[in-house]
């Protein structure tokens, strides 16, 4: 069977609404893990991007992420790049958004300080490099005396 | 800042949905009661964190190894943010919590005091207690009037979802696998489903004051209740049995119900008296040991920088 553009586009909004195992508010297209689908002769590979390579839920994700195919008839493959690098600049505003609203976290600005997504403060002391996934750092605010989670920025190595 | 004149007053906001800020003027008896349930999740989280330590070199494969791995940084990065915001009410820092606990004079959660025999029973830990434990936070984070707690909470509960749908997801494995493992399975769910019903405790008292103050937002009973009418028909349906001789289905509702519980060995198990507390208290204050090393380094290195 032929993949056609409607078969392809249909799959991808499917794929893009699978939800993050440890966010299940998020989708992964919403924080940026979701990088392309590829046809690839009679079938549809889907590039994933993970936020952190030895994350846990690389596994969970990828059944997912078959399953929402599947429910459309679609077998698909599942490939994780080591390219592009995942960074916290990938996660839509919106999810941004929810993150600081719903899960008191933060994301590292590109330049300048951390604000506070409680309060607003610029003063955040940070606690401890790795938080409770290796993907976040934990701050502490004075200000308004909340623990305060931040999504670590990394550096992209040079392409 | 705010103040409240009275109790009644303080009590009233409560009871109108109002969430205390560490900023607050909070009554000191309100201010206790909060510290000691965080202290309690705190500690739990970090002997639960210790557990699945244990099983990262004996889990069968590169992935189990990598979950193992990252729950044990979840429990004890969670048992790390609990501590931050339990040391900020300022009854103890988070220093004399650590010793009070290693020395035995605070308690955490009664699954955490017995013996994880074999890779079957840390699969029933994950998928029976797991789940436990995630219900009771579920519904303290409902209505939970303290602030920071409920925004740990909130990232809480997120994570430990994951791990349940990891537990679920071995359970699963092993109902439809070998005889022997069905076997070894069931012999690990009769050991530990009686730990993961008690986990809620015993029946609320009337006027707790958890449930006034709404730092708890349910009955134990309640949800109790609703752990034993979920999880019966799914072990029933992964071919398992309950370990309770005395459970019985209720012809009119069709509601499970299980036998009376003696609450007596809990209350022992809570003082750190369990079949396997000792040895868990002992083996924390040795990882607390080991790393002194680690704490010295980085207070003096944080010394050099200041």
């Amino acid at each position: 069977m032929t993949i056609t553009q409607s078969d392809l586009e249909i799959v991808r909004s499917a794929v893009a609404a699978v939800k993050d195992p440890e966010y299940p508010d998020l989708t992964i297209e919403q924080l940026g893990i979701l990088e392309n689908l590829v046809v690839e002769g009679s079938s549809i590979r889907v590039d994933l991007v993970p936020t952190i390579l030895g994350c846990p839920a690389l596994n969970t994700i990828e059944q997912d992420v078959k399953a929402a195919a599947r429910r459309l008839g679609h077998e698909v493959a599942v490939r994780f790049c080591l390219s592009p690098v995942w960074t916290p600049e990938r996660i839509s505003d919106d999810a941004q958004q929810i993150l600081a609203d719903e899960y008191t976290i933060a994301i590292s600005p590109r330049s300048g300080r951390t604000r506070c997504p409680l309060c607003g403060a610029r003063s955040l002391e940070k606690r401890s490099d790795v938080g409770p996934t290796a993907c976040r750092s934990v701050y502490w605010c004075a200000e308004c005396r909340n623990p305060i989670e931040v999504v670590r920025s990394r550096e992209v190595p040079a392409q | 800042m705010r103040t409240w004149n009275s109790m009644e007053e303080f009590e009233e906001f409560l009871d109108a949905g109002g969430v205390v800020e560490p900023n607050d003027a909070m009554p000191e008896t309100y201010r206790n009661a909060v510290f000691r349930f965080i202290e309690l999740h705190a500690n739990s989280e970090y002997m639960g964190g210790l557990t699945e330590r244990d099983w990262i070199p004996k889990a069968p494969g590169m992935h189990r190894k990598l979950t193992a791995l990252a729950k044990t940084q979840d429990e004890i990065g969670h048992a790390h943010l609990l501590y931050m915001v339990a040391a900020d009410l300022q009854i103890k820092t988070r220093e004399e919590m650590m010793v009070d606990l290693l020395e035995g004079r605070t308690h955490f959660h009664n699954v955490f005091h017995y013996r994880v025999h074999s890779w079957t029973d840390q699969i029933a830990v994950a998928y029976l207690v797991d789940a436990a434990a995630l219900a009771s936070q579920q519904a303290v984070f409902k209505n939970c009037s303290y602030g920071p707690y409920k925004r740990i909470l909130r990232r809480v509960i997120a994570e430990e979802g994951f791990h349940m749908r990891n537990g679920e997801e071995m359970m699963l494995l092993m109902a439809r696998g070998t005889k022997t493992q069905h076997d070894m399975m069931q012999e690990s769910i009769n050991r530990w489903w009686l730990p993961a019903v008690q986990l809620f405790g015993p029946d609320s008292r009337p006027g707790d004051e958890l449930l006034k103050w709404h730092i708890k937002s349910e009955r134990n009973e309640i949800l109790r209740d609703r752990y034993v009418q979920k999880f019966v028909p799914q072990l029933l349906n992964g071919g398992f049995t309950i370990p309770d001789p005395g459970l019985r289905q209720d012809p009119d509702d069709g509601k499970w119900k299980i036998s009376e519980i003696d609450w007596e060995p809990l209350k022992k198990t809570m003082r750190n008296g369990g079949p396997d507390s000792a040895r868990r208290i002992a083996d924390a204050r040795t990882a607390w040991q080991n790393a002194d090393w680690v704490r010295r380094a980085l207070d003096s290195s944080a010394e050099l920088i200041a």
